[in-house]
C-alpha cells in the first residue's frame, strides 16, 4: 500500500483522539517531570496516582454527588493528599542517601504495589466506566469521522494547565523558590528556604496532576487496576523523548506519542503499542537528552 | 466447594534458588534439593494413582479458572456452576456414595499462573481429575503439561481449536489423550459466524480482536470458512489490541476511516464491555450494518443484565432456552431460582464438568486418571446442552448457536431470538474448511 493511499484514511477524529490521548498523557507525564526535575525522584508510583485519581472520581460521581466536575476537583486533590502523605512519610527520608536513586526506586515501586492491591480491596478487579458530562456528551462528525465533544474540553485542559503552570512556576514568588531550589537545594536552605515543606509542596501539586489526569480521563477509557500499569510507561516515554525535568518537553512529547497511539492502528493492525517504544530508541540514539533536554528548565 | 489461594508459587520460587544459587554452594544443598524433588515427585505420583482422599473420602476435583482481573467473572460465573453441581451431587448421594468437593484456582489469566496452580492441585491436593481454563493461551500452553502430570483435563471454555488437534496435525497442534472438551471450540463457533455471513447482505468485512491467539485464530478461521462455504466476502481490514485496552478509541476509528459492511470481534471479558460503550459513541452501530460477537454471550453482558445492542448477532457455547428439553428447561429454573439470573456457558460448561467427572468415575468404579481418560474417550453425554458425544480428538460435538441479540424483560437479560443451532460434525467441519491448512480439532 502507497504512502498516498493511506492518507486519506486519517481522518480529522484521528488527530482529535490523538491530542485528546496526548493531553491526559501531558497531565501524568508533566507531574512525573515535575517532580523529577526539582526533587530528583524517579516516582514510579505515578501511574498509581493516575489510576486513583480515576478511581475516587467515579466513586465520587456515582455515589456522593452526581456533579462530574466537582468529582474531578475531589479526585484530583484526594490524590495530592495521598501524595503528599507518602512522600512525608517514606521518600522524605531518602534524599540524604548515598544510594537514594535505588531507595527512592523501590520505595516507590513498594507504593505501586500498595496503591494497585488497596484499588483491588476496595473496588475488585473488574473495570468501571462513566459517562462524560451531560453538556458535553454529544458527537462531533468532522470530515465523516465522529469523535465525542469531551475530548476538546480534555485537549482545551491540558493547555490550560500547561499555561497555568508556566505562569506558576515562572512568574510566582512559590515557583522561584521551586527553580532556585531545584538548582541548588543547600544554598536555597541557608537562604532560609524552608526545604523539606517545599518538596512535600512539588510532590503535592505532581500529585495532583497525575490525578488529574486519571480523573478528566475516566469518561475516555475503562478504569481498572491495570491502568495504573498502562500509562507509567507510556509517560515514561513521554519525559524520555521530551527530556527529563522539561515541562514543554513533557507537552510536545506527550502529544506526539498521542499520535502515535492514534494513528498506529492505520498503519499496522497488530503490535501499533510498539511505535512509541521505538520512537523513544530512535531520541535517545540521536538525542539522548531528549528533544527539549535540559533538566530544571 | 473451596476457594483457596495458593501459597505454591513461593514455594517453587524457593526451590528454583536452590537449585540455581550462584557461587557453587555446597553439594550437600544440591543433594538434598534433589531429595526433596524426588520426595516431592513421589508425592506428586501418589496423587496421579488417584489416591485422593482415599476411598471412603470425598471425590477431590481441582478447577482453574479467571477470578481477577478483565475477565473475573467468568470465574465467578464458573464457580457458581460448580457450587450447583457439587450440592445437586451430594444431595443425590454423591459419586458412588462419596461427597464430591472442588477446589478453585485462580490463573489470572497467565499461562504461568496456570500451570503452577495446576501442578500444586495435582501435587499437593492429589485431585482425582481437573477442568476448567478460560483463555486459549493460557490452554496452548497447559495442555502439554497436562500429558506430562498424567491427569484428564476438561476444559470448560477456552476454545482454541489446536488443543483438541493430535500433535502434528498442525505447528500449533498440542492436543492429547489427557485433554477434553465439553464446551464448543472456536472451530465450531466460528462455522457458525461464516453460515450467518452467507445470509447477510454484507460483501466487506472487518475484524477487531484481542492480540493473542484467539483473536487471530478467530479470524483465520473465518476466512478460510468464508472461502470454503463459498461466501461472497472481502476481508479488509483488522486490528488487534492488546487485552485489557482501556481504551479502543484509536482501534475504532481505524476501522470506521476503512468503512466495511460487517465486522466479526471475539473481544470478551470486560473488554468487550469497555469497546461496546467505546464504540456506541462513536457511532459504530450507526455506521456499520452488522457486528457479529462471538463471545457476545458470554459472561459480562448478559449476567449484569446490560443490553448488547439490540438486533446485532452474537453467538454462545450454551443457550438457556436451547434445546427446549426437560434438562435444559428445569437446569435453568433451578438456577435461575438460585442465583436470579440466567445460567451462562460458563456456568453450564463447569456444571457439567463436575457431572461429567460422576459419571466416568461411577462407571470406571474408581478414580484411576487412566480408567477416567478411558470413560471421556468416545463417551456419549446429555446436559443442558444436550446430546453430544466426545470425537476422536476428544473434543464434544456440541452444536454452535448463533442468534440475533434481543433484550428480555422478563429474564432481564440478553436473549437470542431468533437463534439458530448449526451441528458441526467433524466432516462438515473439515469440508468448509476447504483448502486452508486449519485442522477442525474435532
Amino acid at each position: 500500500m502507497s504512502l498516498t493511499s493511506l492518507v486519506p484514511l486519517i481522518g480529522i477524529a484521528d488527530v482529535v483522539i490523538g491530542l485528546s490521548l496526548g493531553s491526559r498523557l501531558f497531565l501524568i507525564a508533566v507531574g512525573l517531570s515535575l517532580i523529577f526535575g526539582v526533587l530528583g525522584v524517579l516516582n514510579f508510583a505515578h501511574g498509581g496516582f493516575y489510576m486513583l485519581g480515576a478511581y475516587v472520581t467515579l466513586a465520587v460521581v456515582s455515589n456522593v454527588v452526581d456533579n462530574f466536575w466537582i468529582a474531578v476537583v475531589v479526585g484530583a486533590l484526594a490524590v495530592g493528599v495521598v501524595g503528599a502523605a507518602i512522600e512525608f512519610s517514606a521518600i522524605r527520608r531518602l534524599y540524604n542517601r548515598v544510594d537514594s536513586d535505588l531507595d527512592q526506586l523501590i520505595v516507590t515501586f513498594g507504593f505501586v504495589l500498595v496503591i494497585h492491591e488497596a484499588v483491588r480491596f476496595i473496588w475488585g478487579s473488574g473495570s468501571y466506566s462513566i459517562d462524560p458530562p451531560d453538556v458535553f456528551n454529544f458527537s462531533v462528525t468532522l470530515g465523516g469521522s465522529t469523535f465525542n465533544a469531551y475530548r476538546l474540553v480534555v485537549i482545551g485542559l491540558a493547555v490550560g494547565v500547561l499555561v497555568a503552570l508556566w505562569l506558576f512556576i515562572t512568574r510566582t514568588y512559590f515557583g522561584s523558590l521551586v527553580r532556585g531550589t531545584s538548582s541548588d537545594r543547600e544554598m536555597a536552605a541557608m537562604l532560609g528556604v524552608d526545604v523539606p515543606r517545599l518538596y512535600t509542596g512539588v510532590f503535592f501539586l505532581g500529585s495532583v496532576l497525575a490525578g488529574l489526569g486519571g480523573a478528566l480521563s475516566a469518561p475516555l477509557q475503562a478504569t481498572s487496576p491495570a491502568l495504573g500499569d498502562q500509562v507509567i510507561i507510556d509517560a515514561f516515554i513521554v519525559v524520555v523523548i521530551g527530556g527529563l525535568g522539561s515541562m514543554s518537553g513533557a507537552f510536545v512529547g506527550a502529544m506526539l506519542i498521542g499520535m502515535m497511539q492514534s494513528l498506529g492502528p492505520q498503519f499496522i493492525s497488530a503490535g501499533s503499542i510498539a511505535i512509541p517504544f521505538l520512537a523513544m530508541v530512535i531520541v535517545l540514539l540521536i538525542r539522548p537528552e531528549g528533544l527539549f533536554g535540559g533538566i530544571g528548565e | 466447594m473451596v476457594t483457596e489461594d495458593s501459597d505454591t508459587e513461593n514455594k517453587y520460587k524457593q526451590a528454583d534458588a536452590a537449585e540455581t544459587s550462584p557461587g557453587g554452594r555446597s553439594p550437600v544443598g544440591r543433594r538434598r534439593f534433589l531429595q526433596a524433588a524426588g520426595a516431592g515427585a513421589a508425592v506428586g505420583l501418589a496423587g496421579c494413582s488417584g489416591g485422593g482422599g482415599g476411598d471412603g473420602g470425598p471425590v477431590t476435583l481441582g478447577a482453574a479458572n479467571i477470578l481477577s482481573g478483565f475477565a473475573s467473572l467468568y470465574g465467578e460465573e464458573a464457580e457458581r456452576g460448580i457450587d450447583f453441581a457439587v450440592s445437586e451431587i451430594n444431595d443425590n448421594g454423591g459419586i458412588d456414595g462419596r461427597d464430591v468437593e472442588v477446589l478453585v484456582r485462580d490463573t489470572e489469566a497467565s499461562a504461568d499462573t496456570a500451570i503452577q496452580q495446576i501442578r500444586s492441585l495435582v501435587q499437593e491436593d492429589n485431585v482425582d481429575g481437573l477442568f476448567g481454563l478460560d483463555s486459549s493461551g493460557v490452554a496452548q500452553a497447559v495442555a502439554p503439561q497436562i500429558s506430562q502430570l498424567q491427569m484428564p483435563f476438561m476444559i470448560t471454555h477456552a476454545a482454541t481449536p489446536f488443543v483438541t488437534s493430535p500433535q502434528g496435525e498442525h505447528e500449533d497442534s498440542v492436543g492429547n489423550e489427557y485433554v477434553f472438551r465439553d464446551s464448543n471450540s472456536l472451530a465450531q463457533d466460528i462455522y457458525g459466524a461464516a453460515r450467518v455471513a452467507e445470509n447477510l447482505d454484507a460483501t466487506e468485512w472487518a475484524t477487531i480482536g484481542p492480540d493473542y491467539a484467539f483473536g487471530y485464530e478467530t479470524w483465520d478461521y473465518f476466512q478460510a470458512y468464508c472461502d470454503g462455504l463459498g461466501v461472497e466476502a472481502e476481508f479488509t481490514a483488522e486490528q488487534f489490541p492488546a487485552l485489557a485496552t482501556s481504551d479502543y478509541t484509536p482501534f475504532i476509528s481505524s476501522i470506521l476511516d476503512a468503512d466495511p459492511d460487517a465486522v466479526l470481534t471475539p473481544l470478551w471479558g470486560a473488554d468487550l464491555t469497555t469497546f461496546i460503550g467505546q464504540a456506541e459513541s462513536a457511532g459504530w452501530f450507526d455506521q456499520i450494518d452488522h457486528t457479529l460477537f462471538s463471545v457476545g454471550m458470554g459472561t459480562d453482558l448478559p449476567s449484569d443484565g446490560s443490553p448488547l445492542p439490540e438486533g446485532e448477532y452474537a453467538s454462545t457455547r450454551y443457550d438457556p432456552f436451547v434445546p427446549d428439553t426437560e434438562a435444559n428447561n428445569s437446569f435453568r429454573e433451578a438456577y435461575y431460582e438460585e442465583y436470579e439470573s440466567l445460567p451462562t456457558y460458563n456456568a453450564e460448561g463447569a456444571y457439567r464438568a463436575v457431572h461429567l467427572y460422576k459419571e466416568a468415575i461411577e462407571s470406571a468404579g474408581g478414580t484411576d486418571p487412566s480408567a477416567l481418560v478411558d470413560e471421556f474417550t468416545g463417551m456419549e453425554h446429555s446436559g443442558p446442552v444436550g446430546d453430544y458425544q466426545f470425537s476422536e480428538t476428544n473434543q464434544a460435538t456440541v452444536a454452535s448457536i448463533w442468534g440475533t441479540v434481543t433484550y428480555d424483560d422478563e429474564w432481564e437479560s440478553n436473549v437470542l431470538d431468533p437463534v439458530n443451532r448449526y451441528e458441526a460434525g467433524p466432516d462438515v467441519l473439515s469440508e468448509a474448511l476447504g483448502d486452508s491448512d486449519l485442522p477442525a480439532g474435532i
